[in-house]
């Protein structure tokens, strides 16, 4: 890993190759070293939509050599939050930018009219994407596949739907097949940037430092990956398998919140759905596990006339259209899957923010003046389609306002005790008791994959553990993800991935790290992202659960506010922050 | 030993991980990245989750040797070919010549990549979609 760095300026339709050696080899790359850029780049006083906000993309040393290092880092200004976007993605990409050479692409500007950047090897073009400027993320996928495959070479598409057009703070960034930089806002980014699309392409090797050292350390791991129970699970029924046992133990939100078990969930389980639906696993590039679980959704379109489409899913997908709307029927589910996949939305943040437009309709808070005459109600499919149909038409001021998120639209009409965000974002789908809380508030993303406080909360049903234990293995979980996101190995490997074959990988590839250094390091990439948090304004003093999380049961009881508060002091002082 | 062919025996199971390409290049070429195997695993445009797995037929007349213009690429005498690098000129016909694209492309070294049927893939593929059998056998290969 040399700190390759492409710098793509949109506003003169430039490419530069840059050294960025330092930030790799100080902070391991990915995840870390994207932070030191977003440093060197960013400006977190700036307006994350202007042109000059950058998008920072980046892999780490372990990127098409290893097993399931398989995810690409963007950091950016996130429009849903105001303060750090960052966003991991699997698919081709990190295989594609390591094959060109590419350690990190920082893009800034905004072009002058729809565009395309298409990179292949060290070559960058930015081209016109007029003709397909409004198409949806899956045209899009499958327009540049044709216009820009080499003869047999594989290549990396990432895209945004009409939402990142429409700059909508939800929308994503598709990556290949069902695969996203799903959370925070890059689709809007990139939006602004009149940025449709990133095509890359490369067709370099990577030469072998200590081939035997490398071959054996790749066996190990692969071992571990084919083999062990661990990544079964997701291979199998793949992280669906959750939704049972979750709503057995109260931790699955349903209708916004309300409670943790869903009486639908046996008929949206992972076991109904791969029954019924699942037609294909797939993987990401250099994954053996294959976690994608692809549904086939056929719908009648006209008498014994049917179209169909292959709709990926997952846990979090069926919490976000399933749970949280009551929806129990597999069928409604995959139809505004489709629906999202198309328009390029991050579905957790949507699912959340169409909870909270129905409690408030439920509680008359909203009324069918602003909803158009249409009843929102839990459990009503065919409702939230025409819903996603109208805010993609952009029908009525409410509408245009829905893809702006919980945080915006309980502001303005009203309803912040039940909008469920957490500076600014929507929660992952557990509703497990205070750990997950406090992994909301102080994770660096928001996000339920920053530490592992669901499943500490999970723990807690077997066997009591101090406060204080818990708070410690939030956090120190919480650096080490640092190490992992930084080799940008998949979180669901993080089983295959223990410090000692890391430190063996490392080697093998003539990288000098030891076991103290990576502790440094984690602790200082955690600091180093609350420092730019921070400079954009984020308190992490004052970051507030929505009230309604105080009256409701999780998995673990009623929250406390006292001892939330006191979790949220020991974090951080843990993590080394400054009251 | 009896000569060994590479064959696709279960290709539908196939998940698109390219394990086998990242395994060619790595345990036959010493390269790290996928860009020196000599399979080809192909997805479609728009068919997500549909793979077709190419791998040499070693056939014991190939079209490629055939197409190339300087001797570079022969018969081997079991079936398949093997490559004299030094008289390769890059041009690429025996790439093209080859129906089923099995062939692949060095695109480093602008030279064709002939499997050597060591069975490398097949050790790594996660879902017994490549086999090493003594026969060339099936119909819906690839
Ligand atoms: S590329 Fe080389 S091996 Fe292939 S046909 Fe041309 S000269 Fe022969
Ligand atoms: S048999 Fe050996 S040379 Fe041929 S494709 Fe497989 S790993 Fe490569
Ligand atoms: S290793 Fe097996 S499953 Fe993976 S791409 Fe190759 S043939 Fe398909």
């Amino acid at each position: 890993m040399t700190g390759r760095t492409l710098h793509v300026d949109l506003g003169s339709g430039t490419g530069r190759i840059l050294d960025d050696g330092p930030a790799f080899s100080e902070w391991l790359g990915g995840s870390a070293a994207a932070t030191e850029l977003l440093f060197r780049h960013g400006d977190p006083k700036g307006d994350p939509l202007a042109p000059e906000s950058p998008v920072i993309f980046a892999i780490g040393p372990f990127s098409a050599l290893f097993p399931v290092a398989t995810k690409t880092a963007a950091l950016f200004k996130s429009p849903l939050t105001g303060e750090l976007g960052e966003s991991h993605a699997g698919g081709r990409l990190a295989m594609s930018l390591r094959e060109a050479g590419i350690d990190a692409l920082v893009i800034t500007g905004r072009a002058d009219r729809p565009s395309y950047l298409a990179i292949e090897n060290d070559t960058v073009a930015v081209k016109s994407a007029s003709t397909f400027w409004g198409q949806s993320a899956t045209a899009t996928d499958r327009i540049l596949r044709e216009a820009e495959s080499k003869t047999g070479r594989k290549i990396s598409v990432v895209r945004i739907g009409p939402a990142g057009e429409r700059l909508s703070p939800m929308a994503c960034a598709t990556v290949d097949g069902s695969r996203h930089f799903g959370r925070l806002g890059l689709g809007a980014v990139l939006g602004s940037k009149n940025l449709k699309a990133i095509v890359v392409s490369g067709t370099k090797t990577l030469p072998l430092a200590n081939p035997k050292e490398f071959k054996a350390v790749y066996d190990v791991l692969y071992d571990r990956v084919v083999r062990s129970k661990e990544m079964k699970k997701y291979h199998d029924l793949g992280t669906a398998a959750n939704v049972k046992p979750l709503s057995m133990i109260r931790g699955l939100p349903t209708r916004n919140f309300s409670q943790g078990n869903f009486e639908g969930a046996d008929a949206i389980s992972g076991e109904r759905f791969a029954e019924k639906f699942l037609v294909q696993h797939t993987a990401c590039a250099h994954c053996q596990c294959g976690c994608i679980h692809l549904a086939e959704l056929r719908e009648e379109f006209a008498p014994y006339h049917y179209s169909t489409n292959r709709v990926s899913y997952d846990y979090e997908l069926i919490y976000a259209m399933g749970s949280m709307l009551s929806l129990s029927s597999p069928e409604d589910i995959l139809k505004l899957l489709l629906a999202t996949e198309k328009q390029g939305w991050d579905v957790i943040s949507l699912g959340c923010t169409l909870a909270w437009a129905t409690e408030s309709f439920l509680r008359g808070n909203l009324s069918l003046e602003e909803t158009g005459g249409l009843s929102l109600s839990f459990g009503d499919g065919a409702a939230y389609l025409e819903v996603l149909e109208r805010t993609a038409k952009g029908q009525g001021e409410f509408y245009r306002d829905l893809e702006k998120g919980c945080a915006f639209c309980s502001g303005k009409y009203g309803g912040e005790e039940w909008a469920v965000q957490y500076g600014g974002a929507e929660p992952g789908g557990y509703m497990t008791g205070e750990n997950f809380a406090v992994t909301c508030m102080m994770g660096v993303r928001h996000s339920h994959l920053d530490d592992t406080g669901y499943s500490i909360d999970q723990k807690l049903l077997n066997a009591a553990q101090p406060l204080e234990d818990q708070v410690r293995a939030q956090v120190k979980e919480a650096q080490w993800r640092m190490v992992l996101n930084s080799l940008m190995i998949c979180l669901f490997a993080r089983g295959v991935y223990d410090e000692e074959v890391i430190l063996r990988g490392l080697d093998a590839l003539g990288l000098e790290w030891d076991a103290e250094k990576l502790q440094t390091m984690s602790e200082k990439a955690l600091l180093r992202k609350y420092e730019w948090k921070a400079l954009c304004g984020f308190d992490h003093g004052s970051v507030k659960i929505p009230e309604k999380m105080y009256s409701v049961q999780t998995a673990t009881g009623l929250m406390d506010r006292d001892s939330l508060e006191e979790r949220l002091r020991l974090y951080r002082e843990y993590a080394g922050l400054k009251s | 030993m009896a000569v060994q062919y590479l064959n696709v025996v279960n290709r539908d199971q196939c998940i698109g991980c390219f394990s086998c390409m990242y395994a060619c290049s790595r345990m036959v070429r010493n390269a790290g990245g996928s860009g020196k195997a000599a399979l080809r695993v192909k997805g479609y445009a728009g068919v997500e989750g549909a793979f077709s797995i190419r791998v040499c037929a070693r056939c014991e007349d190939p079209d490629c040797a055939k197409a190339c213009p300087t001797g570079a690429l022969t018969p081997a005498p079991n079936g398949g070919v093997r490559l004299k690098k030094d008289l390769c000129i890059s041009c690429g016909a025996c790439v093209k010549a080859c129906a089923i694209s099995a062939l692949q492309w060095d695109e480093e070294e602008r030279q064709p990549i002939p499997c050597i049927f060591c069975g490398q893939c097949v050790k790594y593929c996660p879902n017994d979609v490549l086999a090493m059998t003594e026969k060339p056998e099936g119909e819906d290969r690839r």
